[in-house]
């Protein structure tokens, strides 16, 4: 009796634990009508822009700095470069949401847990259609739920001005990693941070106008 | 038609060739020579520089501009002031990194590529890098200036760099542009201005 009571215990305690988890995302919100179904985001949508910025990386305590320009080389792909400030390049590629290639890569950063990271990071840093299958709300925003394959984004859009200010691209079980933009105009995003939960790995892009 | 067409192309090849004609074995050693004479007077040099990164896939260079400081022998400050405040200082075997505000430092002890950057970045400013070892070397001549084309035989630089070219002004026989290529398509170009040779220097400048 007091092993099956124990055993019962246990089994909730999980049980509990999984559901908890399973919310991890959305616990904290609350469920309301689809309002719409699907978004476009603005950003990295001009063609004829080269999105340039200063860009800071830290991976599990190493700082690396450098330059980071996307642009839209056609209706489905970006190109991303990232070079040294002296303007060495240290890793170029092509990315749309179903394809993927490396035009080049320095050797010493040529591991496939970094291209892949890099990117999942990258497609949805350039993501532009979402289509959304729920919908929740907290005191400062919208937040939207787009099935992407086995995991799901998140869209945080402010009720204030509607813009999109955060993307959380996560498991059933877990957050992976967070795309915070901060945007003057809702074209445009200024500042971008990429903050992984589970490795150590921070991507802070700040735009600069060249001179 | 056809013939405006032949006429416009000689005109245009022609022009190309004017714009770069090859030295004669004469002129090499005595374009060498006054590089030298120059680049051995050098004890301390500053120069403001305007950094142009050219890819094909862009609509515009990305330009990017600050000051460069050497003090011999081996003192080197590399400074971005526009459009953000980035300096490296090459000192005592150690990089000293300055990102807006944010310190950090890399010990580079003996490492061999970095100590051949640091006399790639002194050499590319002072014009003395005439190195046979290190490059194959071509020297051509344009209208008041001169021009030489560094390939580098290491295959570890070669990785990075595909050529060196570094402009001369004709009448100094100091160096006014310097272009890294990295492939046909990409490169750097960096142009310097208002170069200062031997004023006094102060170490502190190197603190970073």
């Amino acid at each position: 009796m007091q092993k099956s009571t124990i055993q019962f215990l246990i089994i909730n305690c999980f049980l509990a634990l999984f559901i908890i988890s399973c919310g991890s995302v959305t616990k904290n919100y609350t469920p309301k009508k689809r309002d719409k179904t699907s978004y476009q985001a603005p950003y990295f949508s001009d063609s004829k822009k080269d999105y340039v910025y200063k860009a800071n990386i830290t991976v599990y305590g190493n700082e690396l700095s450098g330059i980071f320009i996307a642009k839209k080389i056609n209706d489905t792909t970006h190109r991303i470069v990232f070079t040294t400030e002296f303007g060495n390049k240290l890793m170029d590629f092509e990315i749309s949401d179903t394809s993927f290639k490396v035009n080049s890569i320095v050797s010493e950063l040529d591991r496939k847990i970094l291209i892949n990271t890099l990117k999942e990071d990258f497609r949805l840093l350039l993501k532009k259609e979402y289509l959304l299958q729920e919908q929740f709300e907290n005191d400062d925003y919208n937040i939207y739920k787009s099935e992407d394959g086995k995991r799901d984004n998140y869209l945080f859009l402010s009720k204030k001005d509607q813009k999109l200010e955060k993307v959380i691209h996560s498991s059933p079980t877990k957050e992976k990693f967070t795309v915070l933009f901060s945007s003057e105009n809702n074209i445009f995003a200024e500042n971008i941070q990429i903050i992984h939960q589970n490795i150590k790995l921070k991507i802070e892009l700040h735009y600069f106008r060249s001179e | 038609m056809k013939t405006k067409i032949a006429l416009l192309i000689l005109f245009i090849s022609g022009n190309l060739f004017a714009q770069e004609q090859k030295m004669t074995d004469a002129e090499i050693a005595s374009f060498k020579q006054d590089v030298n004479v120059v680049s051995k007077k050098i004890k301390t040099l500053s120069t403001d520089f305007v950094q142009y990164k050219h890819m094909d896939f862009l609509s515009k260079d990305i330009e990017t501009s600050g000051k460069m400081v050497f003090k011999e022998p081996n003192l080197l400050q590399w400074q971005y002031k526009k459009p953000y405040n980035y300096s490296i200082v090459f000192k005592n075997g150690k990089i000293l990194i300055n990102d807006e505000g944010k310190k950090s430092a890399v010990d580079i002890g003996n490492s061999k590529i970095f100590g051949r950057i640091n006399k790639l970045i002194v050499g590319s400013v002072s014009g003395n890098m005439f190195d046979d070892k290190e490059f194959t070397i071509s020297y051509f001549k344009l209208k008041g200036q001169n021009l030489a084309k560094f390939i580098p035989k290491d295959a570890a630089l070669k990785k990075y760099i595909k050529q060196i070219e570094l402009t001369f002004d004709k009448e100094e026989a100091t160096v006014v542009q310097v272009k890294l290529l990295e492939s046909s398509e990409d490169y750097t170009r960096i142009v310097l201005k208002n170069k200062v040779i031997n004023a006094k220097i102060d170490d502190s400048v190197f603190n970073n």
